[in-house]
């Protein structure tokens, strides 16, 4: 509200209520004026969602409208979670493509990538809990001699031709039937190893190719972003995405204020609505301003990497030239970005 | 335009008119809309999906379901089309209008369901092309969209352009309609299919990524459906002067069982090929029917659908049983409610267990969907009784126009 | 006629009804589900560690970035480091890294960007003596003699950091504590040839030999880096012992650590037990069901 309505407004209220004292109705002049300036700002939180709610879809909006926007968005953050919210509206670097490497062979499954994540883009924390990564315990198999003659039938005439048996059963390695809630008092464990999984930022990637309304696309640094404001939550994206990386906001996110991550980006880890769906965007609202992503910085063992794919002094690239280097379901061509490595 | 005015009023009116018993069934119809009514505000407006029994894991269920078994439903009035356009069968004659009743209503339950299954239905306008983005034909659930608005378009063009040339005594464009029928027909397929290709063109889900999956969901589609319009006709012959001769039934009752021996030999093949080799990628089907790591909530349902599905078939291949009206109702709707297990529940949700990261985990539906559910499908009930009962109306000639009153006009 | 007058009550009752439920009251007081109690909320967590418990402690400060960030967040649960709010924060540039000869390809963009590290001097205080002091406080060849030779012996002191002297962890058996440690000025580190090195960069030393780890760790494969990602930007290296021990590092290559918390189950699913019957066979029984609890 600027200076001058606002006199105004101030100065109408004011004879509004020497009306009412000359009337003798005090009290109800009180309320009335109490309401009367507890609705103005309700109003413009109105008006903002109505504007908000026909506004076009990020990628089609000119750089007025993306402003426009963006402002409308900070506004009403700040107003909410009570303290400067910054909405950043930045594009792709030019001549970066992100890509990102993880050695499974250091990886302690501490899963502080995951909380860091949390904390960073403004998950909501419970009702629906929402976390973009999921560290997976694989076993290393344990495999015994007393196990040999385990489960074969007695007597082979008997088999029906059914040849498995012994250590036949036993789990090891990347099988995808993992632990997601192990517990431990302490990791690594002995026996155990660990496979984090998060979106892969694929270049072919099905979630885009699904969704009805391209609230979905993939920018030109190869991230894959969401609109959240032209989202219309209809999951063909989750049920698309090989990698389970997208997550629901099956209600009203809960995210305190005190928690929230003021330091955001449209399509990043601004503070998401009922309905949508998220993921992953290797926190563009960091990467596009030349920071590392939150869950690269807090891996104890700096299992994590990251950097620009088309530079070949970055980290990824030297690792794409030098380690053993495999991407996961490479049997679905989505040619993920996100790569596994051992030494 | 007023007489098309005059039509629907009429229409609805006689739709809506009946003894104490027709009143009993939709006041019976119409004690689930309260809890519908509460369980749609809590997730449409107070809460949001949450409410309902999903996880990121199983982020489709019930609701998509229901949906996709519905599609099938839709489809199936193409059983009765087919056969009375193309072929002439002449006994069909009064059972055509009542298939199109079917198919218009639920398509409009599928409406329904998606309207539950969506996360945003406030920005469903974000599809409308132009002001919208409509991502054809990258997307299938575009795909989808126009196939199944199309066909309610085309079912709606049908049945009540015959109806209101009736109603007015006026003789049909023939030319008009029948372009009409022959697409209708072509599209009826065209809708399964789709629906079909909406799952199975996810190679994330292993248990829908085969190619049997839209033969199958149509021949399904063509046991279910018709099974639903046999009981329908017998209960209209029971209640109402419309005649539905024998032939009709017999005729669909054939379809039925024909349908189902191909579906069923469709799910044992998909059964063989997916439990033979027994990889990772057959551990949905796996938990469908067996449960895996004692998770088990699937496998009673996926039994009992099973069961109703063999048993009706084995029953209905013989023509005393498929002949006696007594028995073929309850046959029907055991066979109807085999069938929306196969394809409501135990293909949607076990298409989602175990993730695809391999995760485990199970689903449970709240209150409140089932609430949603059962209102979705007492509104589609009421929506059909009304819609067939205007459209026996019209057929007796109880639903005419003033000026129609004596004119004879020979109609399909 | 008259069902058409039924048709308009009718609908007239359904929006009325749909009013009175849009205007939610028939809400139920069920829906005001208690938050869950926000640990942050309260009191934030200040003694954090960055990697190796006890050896890369840091304090949380409030207000340190322009912004108005603290310099860490940490984890309520296990009092690790979840975010930086300045990855820069008490560092100072790493120094010299030389180069293997004229076409060094191991050193990336070393050469034209900032790197810094965290010193770890200010670590070497023991038995809570002044920083300035550190370990030549005793080791000034008074108070503690230095020793003539590098030939194992039994300590008298710092067990807590050697458990057994006769058998260094590290190395196997092959040198001991005087091979790293300078005998003389025990506030630096020595390498094989005699030169100095200091705490603050100990992969001057560890590289001597583990060379192939040392490349990586130059290149950016090995280790740990905050800050930039960028072609020139600044980053914060971290050095071998922020996260390896060197007097354990034969039997624990890295310190365990206590995790943080799993997620949330499911909803509808009451524990994660099927997972403990994993492996793929019919009966876990059978297999290793009883092989791998969710314990250490």
């Amino acid at each position: 509200m600027s200076t001058e309505e606002k006199k105004e407004t101030e100065g109408t209220d004011i004879s509004r209520r020497q009306f009412f004292k000359e009337a003798g109705a005090i009290s109800a002049a009180v309320a009335a004026a109490a309401a009367s300036s507890v609705i103005a700002p309700e109003e413009a939180e109105a008006r903002t969602t109505f504007a908000e709610m026909f506004q076009k879809n990020y990628r089609l909006m000119t750089d007025e409208e993306k402003k426009e926007a963006i402002a409308r968005l900070e506004q009403r953050h700040s107003e909410e979670y009570g303290k400067k919210v910054t909405v950043d509206g930045s594009p792709a670097i030019k001549d970066v493509l992100f890509g990102y490497a993880l050695n499974i062979q250091k990886c302690i499954g501490c899963r502080r990538c995951v909380h860091a994540c949390v904390k960073e883009n403004n998950q909501s924390r419970h009702d629906p809990e929402i976390q973009w990564i999921r560290v997976i315990k694989m076993e290393k198999g344990n495999f015994t001699v007393d196990d040999m003659n385990k489960g074969y039938p007695a007597n082979a005439n008997e088999s029906f031709g059914i040849q498995v048996g012994g250590n036949a059963y036993k789990n090891s390695g990347v099988a995808l039937e993992g632990q997601h809630y192990y517990q431990p008092e302490t990791v690594p464990e002995k026996d155990a190893f660990y496979f984090p999984i998060q979106c892969h930022q694929c270049e072919k990637p099905p979630c885009v190719k699904v969704c009805p309304v391209r609230t979905t696309y993939r920018d030109p640094d190869g991230i894959v972003v969401i609109d959240y404001n032209w989202c219309i939550g209809c999951r063909m994206c989750v049920a698309a995405c090989p990698y389970w990386a997208r997550r629901f906001n099956w209600g009203d996110p809960n995210l305190p204020a005190e928690e929230m991550n003021p330091n955001t980006h449209y399509l990043g880890n601004r503070p998401r609505m009922r309905g949508v769906v998220e993921k992953c965007t290797f926190c563009l609202q960091r990467t596009r301003k030349g920071r590392y992503t939150a869950c690269l910085e807090v891996c104890p063992v700096g299992a994590r990497k990251f950097g620009n794919l088309l530079d070949p002094e970055s980290e990824v690239s030297k690792i794409l030239d030098r380690k053993k280097v495999f991407r996961l379901k490479a049997d679905m061509n989505t040619y993920p970005k996100f790569f596994y490595f051992i030494d | 335009m007023k007489s098309k005015i005059d039509f629907v009023l009429d229409f609805f009116s006689y739709g809506l008119k009946g003894g104490a018993k027709y009143y009993t069934w939709l006041g019976i119809l119409a004690l689930f809309i309260l809890p519908w009514a509460y369980g749609s505000y809590q997730q449409l407006v107070a809460k949001g999906m949450i409410v309902a029994g999903y996880t990121d894991q199983i982020s489709w269920a019930i609701y998509e379901g229901n949906f996709v078994f519905l599609v099938g439903v839709a489809a199936a009035a193409v059983t009765v089309v087919f056969p009375y356009y193309v072929y002439h069968y002449k006994p069909l004659k009064n059972v055509v209008l009542i298939g199109e009743m079917l198919a218009i209503t639920a398509v409009i339950m599928v409406i329904l369901f998606i309207l539950f299954h969506m996360g945003r239905p406030d920005r469903l306008w974000h599809l409308i092309p132009i002001i919208g983005i409509f991502n054809w034909p990258n997307s299938m659930l575009t795909w989808d969209i126009l196939v199944l608005n199309g066909y309610l378009g085309l079912n709606i063009i049908c049945g009540f352009y015959s109806m209101y040339k009736r109603y007015t005594g006026q003789p049909l464009n023939e030319k008009f309609y029948m372009t009409f029928v022959y697409i209708s027909i072509v599209w009826a397929l065209s809708i399964h299919t789709v629906t079909a290709f909406l799952m199975n063109t996810m190679p994330t889900r292993p248990m829908w990524f085969h190619s049997l999956m839209p033969i199958k969901f149509i021949s399904t589609a063509f046991a279910g459906g018709p099974a639903l319009i046999i009981v329908a006709l017998l209960t209209v012959r029971k209640n109402t002067k419309l005649e539905i001769p024998d032939e009709a039934i017999n005729l669909l009752s054939q379809i039925v069982v024909w349908c189902l021996g191909i579906a069923l030999f469709l799910i044992l093949s998909e059964v063989v090929t997916e439990l033979y080799p027994s990889t990772e990628h057959s551990f949905q089907l796996k938990y469908a029917m067996f449960g895996m790591f004692g998770l088990t909530k699937m496998a009673p349902w996926m039994w009992a659908s099973y069961i109703m599905m063999i048993g009706s078939f084995i029953l209905l291949l013989i023509p005393s049983v498929r002949k006696n009206y007594t028995i073929l109702p309850i046959i029907c709707v055991t066979l109807f409610i085999g069938i929306w297990i196969d394809k409501g529940l135990a293909l949607v949700i076990p298409g989602m267990i175990p993730s695809p990261i391999g995760e485990f985990s199970e689903y449970t539906p709240t209150w409140i969907e089932i609430f949603i559910v059962a209102g979705n499908w007492a509104i589609g009930f009421m929506i059909f009784t009304i819609l067939a009962k205007g459209a026996i109306g019209v057929m007796l000639g109880d639903v005419l126009h003033p000026s129609a009153v004596g004119k004879k006009v020979a109609h399909h | 006629m008259k069902t058409r007058r039924i048709i308009k009550v009718t609908f007239g009752a359904l929006v009325v009804g749909t009013m009175i439920f849009g205007s939610g009251r028939f809400q139920t007081q069920a829906q005001q589900e208690q938050p869950v109690q926000s640990a942050a909320a309260t009191a934030p967590v200040t003694d954090c560690f960055e990697s190796r418990e006890g050896y890369t402690a840091v304090t949380r400060v409030e207000n340190v970035t322009p912004d108005g960030n603290p310099n860490v967040k940490c984890s309520p649960t296990t009092n690790g480091v979840l975010w930086w709010g300045d990855p820069f924060d008490g560092t100072v540039p790493m120094g010299d890294m030389p180069a293997f000869g004229p076409d060094d390809k191991t050193r990336g963009d070393y050469e034209t960007e900032e790197a810094v590290v965290k010193p770890r001097e200010p670590m070497l205080m023991y038995f809570n003596m002044e920083p300035t002091q550190n370990c030549a406080f005793c080791h000034n060849g008074q108070t503690v003699p230095f020793p003539t030779d590098k030939n194992p012996r039994l300590l008298a002191a710092h067990q807590d950091i050697v458990e057994n002297s006769m058998q260094l962890m590290h190395g196997r058996a092959a040198f001991w504590c005087l091979d790293c440690h300078n005998a003389t000025n025990r506030n630096k580190l020595i390498d094989h040839k005699g030169n100095e090195v200091s705490f603050n960069q100990p992969q001057q030393l560890c590289g001597k030999c583990h060379g192939e780890v040392y490349i990586d760790w130059r290149m950016g494969i090995h280790g740990k880096r905050i800050g930039s990602w960028t072609k020139g930007g600044k980053k914060r290296w971290w050095v071998c012992t922020e996260c390896h021990n060197p007097h354990t590092v034969q039997v624990n290559r890295f310190q365990a650590i206590k995790p943080e918390l799993a997620p949330a189950l499911p909803k509808g699913m009451k524990d994660a037990a099927h997972e403990q019957h994993h492996g793929g066979g019919p009966a876990p029984a059978a297999g290793h069901g009883e092989a791998a609890p969710a314990k250490h």
